[in-house]
């Protein structure tokens, strides 16, 4: 190992990044879009409030205070449709998820219960729905909630099952915390992998590689250089997330050791799969095609964007075998929970990855021609 | 001194096989310190094959390669800091400048006392030191590689097809370049298809043709030994000329409407061919007596001539 020719490598390196502004746009300027868009996207969804179609067939006083109740709870923005329309049409032309009909007769039912506490007559508030809308669901979860509350508070009966929230966090967390180590694992993932594969492949179709192997520089030299050269962008990078994160979004994420280990071995095992790749496929283009079919899966099924939790058991399963979902959750072991025994549980196994991946790719990299 | 000592280079019945083709067959040849060796063939020859095992890339199938008395498969770390190399198709780092480019490899050989300059003003450089190597011409580039290939003086310098792809313009320039290091006195192996720059520039030329080598000596020799013949030339507007010529027995060849050459045995034949004219009343405005060059000597010996590295079969 010579730092000599490391040094040479990494001036090289360096220069031909920031003269490159594709590349300082993708290696900096594009994570720190993503958390711009994202968490933007995310702190909205904490008071998030849904248009809600109500037809009041009754059009009493009675259903007109069930329509303010609905109104108070916050989460909806009451829109009446007129009741001489035929309500499923209506939210079909117009491709509305849901519309909730309050049938005629609603307060003559009311009123038998409240003074006669007639038990036999119920009032059958309609949902017309659209199943293959995603947000519907949520809509009528929300919507049972307030009428559960509407029932109980009619037979006035004290709650026997109360709740109440205890976070197992010092301190409110937001799905912008969530997301943050995501980020940073997947942009140091993206760049380590790309980075190693177009340098490698590239260099080796113009013919540089060619070049290189009748001078001095060995494997080692070679490939410790393109490891530190990815190490210190993803620092830049990282850096740059982080700044964005604590001052637009006021993120409160704890730093400490744990994110260097987990950049560090991120940047090794995903140069090594890099190298791999440059091995087994003859062009860069199909190089850098194999690079995307391994980044992208990873990228959506390790928990980057959204919890592993939300997927079906089958991916749930299958996304513990990605070293990127590794060195999320031990990010945010460690940025989160601040976990240390966890963390590092999580270190160990994707350091074992790492460690294997970069072997392979010492080994498979190969300069002379056959 | 052993025998390889006094070679650069030496190669000892070398065999390249990829598979079932034959890239290199059973070649044998040596380079004198000092000296511009030229590997002259057409693409496919087997010519940056063998270049290449020489330079450490590739690995023999069999024979002996050694350089500067070194086995070539076993040193190759010693080899490579005593040998310059622009590969073929040579390129570098986009946008990594000129001087730049220069200082790297010239880290990359612990050489800190490179004289960059020196190498710039060789290479005729002097106004693109602080160009980026994606902005440079062909010509350009192949200057700065042979540049690249001096930065740790090395006693070997190997230049593979350093002018293909060149404007005739450009190629003269890398051939200025290329004679400013024979006067250097470097040891150079130059593989090339272009005939006249192997006959400018080099001491020995290897014919080689379908892996193996057909001849090999100085442009002169291999003229001396393998043209025993003259070529007259005849400029003559007069028609008649052609057939005069043809009816004493020889073979004329109209190079163009007022020009014909013929090949001759002798003075004796010329003689004929002028008595023949003379008696018939014909004339002629000049004549031009001179040896086959290189180019036709490549085209007895491989039964092709060479048009942009290609051989072309000759319709005789």
């Amino acid at each position: 190992m010579s730092p000599r020719v490391i040094a040479a490598n990494l001036i090289v390196s360096i220069k031909s990044f920031y003269r490159e502004t594709t590349a300082v746009f993708f290696r900096i300027a594009f994570p720190v879009l993503l958390i711009l868009v994202f968490g933007t996207i995310f702190m909205n969804q904490d008071n998030v409030r849904f248009d809600f179609f109500v037809q009041d067939l009754d059009q009493t006083d009675m259903s007109a205070e069930l329509i303010r109740t609905l109104d108070l709870s916050e989460n909806f923005t009451i829109i009446p449709v007129d009741p001489a329309l035929d309500a499923s049409q209506y939210a079909k032309d117009n491709k509305l998820n849901l519309v909730v009909v309050i049938p005629k007769g609603y307060k003559h039912s009311l009123i038998r219960r409240m003074t006669r506490n007639d038990l036999d007559d119920p009032v059958t508030v309609t949902y017309i729905y659209d199943p293959s809308s995603t947000a519907v669901d949520t809509k009528m979860q929300i919507l049972n909630v307030v009428f559960a509350e509407i029932n109980q508070t009619i037979s006035d009966t004290p709650a026997f099952i109360t709740s109440e929230k205890s976070s197992i966090l010092d301190r409110d967390y937001r799905f912008i915390d969530f997301f943050v180590p995501g980020i940073i694992a997947m942009t140091v993932m993206t760049a380590s992998l790309l980075g190693a594969v177009n340098v490698n492949a590239e260099l080796r179709q113009k013919g540089v590689i060619k070049k290189l192997s009748t001078t001095p520089i060995t494997h080692t030299d070679w490939i410790l250089s393109n490891v530190l050269y990815q190490v210190l962008l993803s620092v830049i990078s990282t850096a740059s997330i982080l700044l964005v994160s604590y001052t637009v979004f006021n993120v409160r994420l704890q730093l400490n050791l744990w994110l260097p280990i987990f950049v560090v071995l991120d940047v090794f095992a995903f140069v090594g799969i890099g190298m791999i790749l440059t091995r087994v496929a003859k062009e860069a283009e199909s190089a850098a095609a194999a690079a995307n079919a391994i980044m992208f899966p990873m990228m959506f099924l390790s928990g980057t964007f959204f919890p592993v939790e939300m997927m079906p058991g089958f991916l749930q399963t299958f996304s513990r075998i990605l070293p990127l979902y590794y060195v999320n959750e031990g990010l945010r072991a460690s940025m989160i929970f601040t976990d240390n025994m966890l963390a590092m549980n999580y270190a160990v196994i994707v350091g074992i990855f790492a460690a294997i991946m970069f072997v392979l790719g010492l080994i498979t990299t190969k300069w002379e021609e056959e | 001194m052993t025998k390889e000592a006094e070679h650069a280079i030496a190669v000892e019945t070398l065999t390249k096989l990829y598979g079932d083709l034959t890239a290199v067959n059973d070649i044998s040849f040596t380079v004198r310190q000092g000296e511009v060796f030229a590997f002259l063939g057409p693409n496919g020859a087997g010519k940056t094959t063998t270049v290449e095992i020489i330079e450490t890339i590739r690995t023999p199938t069999s024979g002996k390669v050694s350089l500067l008395g070194m086995d070539v498969t076993k040193k190759k770390h010693d080899i490579v800091r005593r040998i310059g190399v622009l590969p073929q198709g040579f390129s570098s780092f986009d946008r990594i400048t000129v001087r730049e480019t220069l200082q790297y490899y010239a880290r990359l050989f612990g050489c800190g006392n490179t004289d960059i300059d020196g190498l710039i003003e060789l290479a005729n450089l002097q106004d693109k030191t602080n160009e980026q190597f994606k902005n440079l011409s062909g010509g350009l580039k192949q200057r700065l590689g042979i540049a690249i290939a001096l930065v740790n003086n090395p006693d070997v310098v190997f230049l593979d097809e350093p002018t293909t792809g060149l404007d005739p313009r450009a190629r003269r320039q890398v051939w200025d370049v290329l004679l400013g290091l024979r006067k250097k006195g470097k040891t150079v192996f130059l593989t090339t298809h272009y005939i006249e720059e192997a006959e400018l520039l080099a001491d020995t030329v290897a014919i080689i043709d379908k892996g193996s080598i057909v001849a090999i000596g100085s442009p002169a020799e291999l003229i001396e030994s393998n043209a025993d013949y003259l070529v007259l030339k005849l400029q003559s507007v007069d028609e008649s000329v052609f057939e005069l010529v043809r009816k004493t027995g020889f073979e004329p060849v109209r190079t163009d409407p007022h020009n014909i050459t013929v090949q001759v045995g002798g003075p004796d034949d010329i003689r004929t061919i002028l008595v023949a004219i003379k008696d018939a009343g014909a004339l002629f405005l000049s004549l031009d007596v001179c040896k086959p060059n290189l180019e036709e000597v490549f085209l007895k010996l491989t039964g092709a001539a060479l048009r942009d590295g290609c051989a072309e079969e000759v319709i005789s």
